[in-house]
This record gives C-alpha cells, sequence and structure tokens, in this order.
C-alpha cells in the first residue's frame, strides 16, 4: 500500500462511535418513513392519473405500463412497515436493504408522473447507504455482535457525507455545464425564481414571501447566484475535517431556508436538517435521552 | 464488515451518485439526478396552461393544484401539459369542474376554463400587469 492510499485509508476509515451511526439510521430512516407516509395520499392520487401521463423514471422503468392502483399503494404500506423494522433494527442485515429498495421503488414510482422533483434523492440515497453498514450494531433490537467489524463505522458516516456533498456539487456542475459563468450575472436566477412565483400564482399555489421585494431590485440576485455556486461547488469541504463540515452544513441549511422564502420551495428533508446530521455527534442527543429516561424511570447509573 | 467490503461499498455508492455528469446534463432521472433545476437560462416571459374558475358574473378565481388531482403544484403543471398533448382538455375539464362542485370553498364557481397564458413574470408579481389569455375549452361546474 503506498503512502497515499495509507494516509487516504486512514482518513475514510477514521473510527467513529456504533451509536452514531446507530443514531443515524434511527433519524434518516424515521424520516424516510415520515416521509412516505405523507407521500401516500399523493402516490395514491398520482397511480389514478390516466396511462398516458406515466413516464417511469429509474428503477421504474422495468414497467410498459403503471402498476394497478392497489398494487402501487400495496408496495408504499409494506415498504413504510419494512422502513419500522429499519428504525428499530430488527433482523436489519436482511430486512434493511428490502425496506430501501421499497423507498427507491415507491418513491421512483412516484416520480414517474412526467414531473421529477428533487426533494428527496438524497433521502433515498441515505437510506440506500445505510442499508449497506453495520447501522444495528448499537440501540438496536438485534443483539449487538460479540466485536465491532473491522472496518469500523466512521467509513459508514463519511459515505453518508460524501452523498450529501456530491448532490451539491452535481447541482453546482449542473448550472455551469447549461448556462456557464453566465450563470452568476444574476439575471438567470432572478427570472427562474420570476417564472417559478408566477407559475404557481397561475396554478393557485401559494407564492413566496420575500419574492416580489427581491424581483423588485434585481443587483441582489448578483449576491445570491455566487453564494450558491460557491456553497454547491464547495460542498465537498464538508468531508476534510468536521468543522468545516458543520459550518458547510449550516450554510446550506440556510440557502434551503433562503430557497423557501424566495421560491416557497420546500426540500423538508435539508430542511429539517436532518440531511446535515452526519456532519454531527447526534449519538449525544441519545446518550442524553437514555439518561433522562433512566433518571425518570429511577435506574441504577443514571 | 471487511475494509475491502466498506472500500467496495463506498465505492460503488459514491461513483454512482457521480455519474449523471457523465449524461447530457438535462438528461435527468430519480434518484440519480443531474439536478438541472434553475441552471436554465429563461425569459421572464412564460406562455403556458393553466385552469381558472370563473363566477357567474364573469370573475376569475384560481384554482390550487388538488383540483387537477394532484396537491402538488408542478404535477398539475404536467397534468394540464399531458391533457393538452393528448387532446384531453374537455375531459379534464370536466374532471376540475366536478371536484370544483363538491368544494364548499367554491361554491360561487359557475364555470372552468383551461386557458394558455402568455405573462411576463415581473411585470405580473411586482406591478401586476396581467398579460393575454386564450380560451381553450370551457365546462360549466355540475351543481
Amino acid at each position: 500500500m503506498t503512502r497515499i492510499a495509507r494516509r487516504l485509508a486512514a482518513w475514510w476509515f477514521a473510527p467513529a462511535p456504533a451509536e452514531r451511526l446507530a443514531m443515524l439510521r434511527i433519524v434518516i430512516g424515521g424520516a424516510a418513513l415520515v416521509w412516505l407516509l405523507a407521500r401516500l395520499p399523493e402516490i395514491y392520487a398520482v397511480a389514478q392519473l390516466p396511462a398516458d401521463h406515466f413516464a417511469p423514471a429509474g428503477v421504474v422503468r422495468v414497467l410498459g405500463a403503471p402498476l394497478p392502483l392497489a398494487l402501487a399503494l400495496g408496495l408504499a404500506i409494506a415498504t413504510a412497515g419494512l422502513l419500522v423494522a429499519f428504525v428499530v433494527g430488527f433482523r436489519f442485515r436482511y430486512l434493511a436493504p428490502l425496506a430501501a429498495a421499497g423507498v427507491l421503488w415507491s418513491l421512483s414510482y412516484r416520480n414517474s408522473w412526467g414531473m421529477k422533483f428533487h426533494t428527496e434523492n438524497l433521502m433515498v440515497l441515505h437510506v440506500i447507504a445505510l442499508a449497506v453498514t453495520p447501522a444495528a450494531d448499537a440501540w438496536a433490537i438485534d443483539r449487538k455482535p460479540a466485536a465491532p467489524p473491522a472496518a469500523g463505522y466512521g467509513w459508514a458516516i463519511k459515505l453518508l457525507i460524501a452523498l450529501l456533498a456530491a448532490t451539491y456539487l452535481l447541482a453546482g456542475i449542473a448550472k455551469l455545464r447549461i448556462a456557464g459563468m453566465a450563470w452568476l450575472d444574476g439575471e438567470q436566477l432572478r427570472n427562474q425564481i420570476a417564472i417559478d412565483n408566477l407559475r404557481k400564482a397561475l396554478l393557485g399555489s401559494s407564492i413566496a414571501p420575500l419574492a416580489i421585494p427581491f424581483l423588485d431590485h434585481p443587483s441582489w440576485f448578483i449576491g445570491f447566484s455566487v453564494m450558491t455556486i460557491v456553497l454547491e461547488l464547495g460542498a465537498p469541504i464538508a468531508l476534510v475535517s468536521p468543522r468545516a463540515g458543520r459550518w458547510w452544513g449550516l450554510v446550506a441549511w440556510g440557502f434551503h431556508v433562503g430557497v423557501v422564502l424566495l421560491m416557497n420551495i420546500w426540500f423538508p428533508y435539508p430542511l429539517s436538517g436532518v440531511a446535515y446530521l452526519p456532519l454531527l455527534r447526534v449519538e449525544r442527543a441519545g446518550h442524553w435521552l437514555i439518561a433522562r429516561w433512566r433518571r425518570r424511570a429511577g435506574m441504577p447509573g443514571s | 464488515m471487511q475494509r475491502l467490503a466498506a472500500a467496495v461499498v463506498s465505492g460503488v455508492l459514491v461513483a454512482a451518485t457521480l455519474s449523471p455528469v457523465l449524461r447530457a446534463p438535462w438528461q435527468d432521472d430519480f434518484p440519480l439526478s443531474t439536478y438541472p433545476m434553475f441552471a436554465f437560462a429563461r425569459p421572464t416571459t412564460l406562455t403556458m396552461d393553466y385552469a381558472l374558475g370563473g363566477t357567474a358574473a364573469g370573475e376569475p378565481r384560481y384554482l390550487d393544484p388538488r383540483l387537477l388531482g394532484t396537491g402538488e403544484v408542478l404535477q398539475a403543471y404536467t397534468v394540464i401539459a399531458t391533457a393538452k398533448e393528448n387532446r384531453q382538455l374537455p375531459t379534464l375539464c370536466r374532471q376540475i369542474a366536478a371536484r370544483v362542485a363538491e368544494d364548499d370553498e367554491r361554491d360561487d364557481v359557475a364555470f372552468v376554463r383551461i386557458v394558455t397564458g402568455t405573462h411576463d413574470a415581473v411585470d405580473y408579481l411586482v406591478r401586476h400587469h396581467e398579460g393575454r389569455e386564450t380560451e381553450l375549452t370551457r365546462c360549466p361546474v355540475p351543481r
């Protein structure tokens, strides 16, 4: 192994506690469960659209025609059940990949009706990644393994951060590939925001609270455009160090708040903060909750 | 889990996530997306098809996406575009009208129109200057 490969391996496999990965399994799996349950009415609604609206995306391309409504809905409900097992860490090695496959299928099916949303891509990727890691070695119904895995747990958390960074990086690259440096002049972002809000107004939906004040002052959009590109292309900095990751995560969260205020587009996964939890020492919240519960129950060791 | 297996799993997932960079940026997919949203240059003038309600006196009423059979505004946009492409606007109009009839909050809506509107987004939103609308189909709300 060369020196560079050794340093790379030491960085990727830097140790992290099993509880951190377990906490991410619980929260990200829980977020996916809540999201899927909340999307059931929408899955039901789009699955009733005429078959000529069906435009299969991703893994759903194996279908030549829409599924019967009951089957589409049944698969989503079964996935919700599997996600419960995922969250509590029950038979994780076998059921977690099934849960991830179910999430991938159900949300791909929901995105197969002519409009691809970008609100749930990262969540799907995170669930898939967690499903193939030892994320149920702590705080799970499954019995704790006799010894921790040789690769440890830190790599799995790095993987979640890498997927997070990759999605933002791709968004930045797309802007430069499609529009080039012209994207930075602010006009394109302003026009996008104006058109998006007009479309909402014409389709009877609410427009964003800060859209109109800012649309009247176009110079602001130069700053917004530059900040967006720096944030997106700079996403890999989240992998450099925990401190850099936390700062980047805070700025990225603020960016999504800005998207709500200017476009009324809600990305619940990042807005709730769940997308950025791999950047934090989330196990502390779990330890705090357990200690609190033990104190209340009057258990020893509290 | 051995380090080699963990490295392979990591490499495959990261490579798959980044793989859309090899596609044309407008070839979007799910969940492996190029994330092309907001990347395209566009003018502020928008021509699009949408449904509008109208009172007996002719006052316009905006219809939310739910009345087009979806909770999502972008999906509603696609529903109308697809119906137009498939020459099914009159059918869609009747479906919307049937939903309007069951909506207590819209009991003043007497008819539904599907129109093509052309508006300048900044003029419309900031200066309240509406563009022009051309009616594609119209149907009564069954009461």
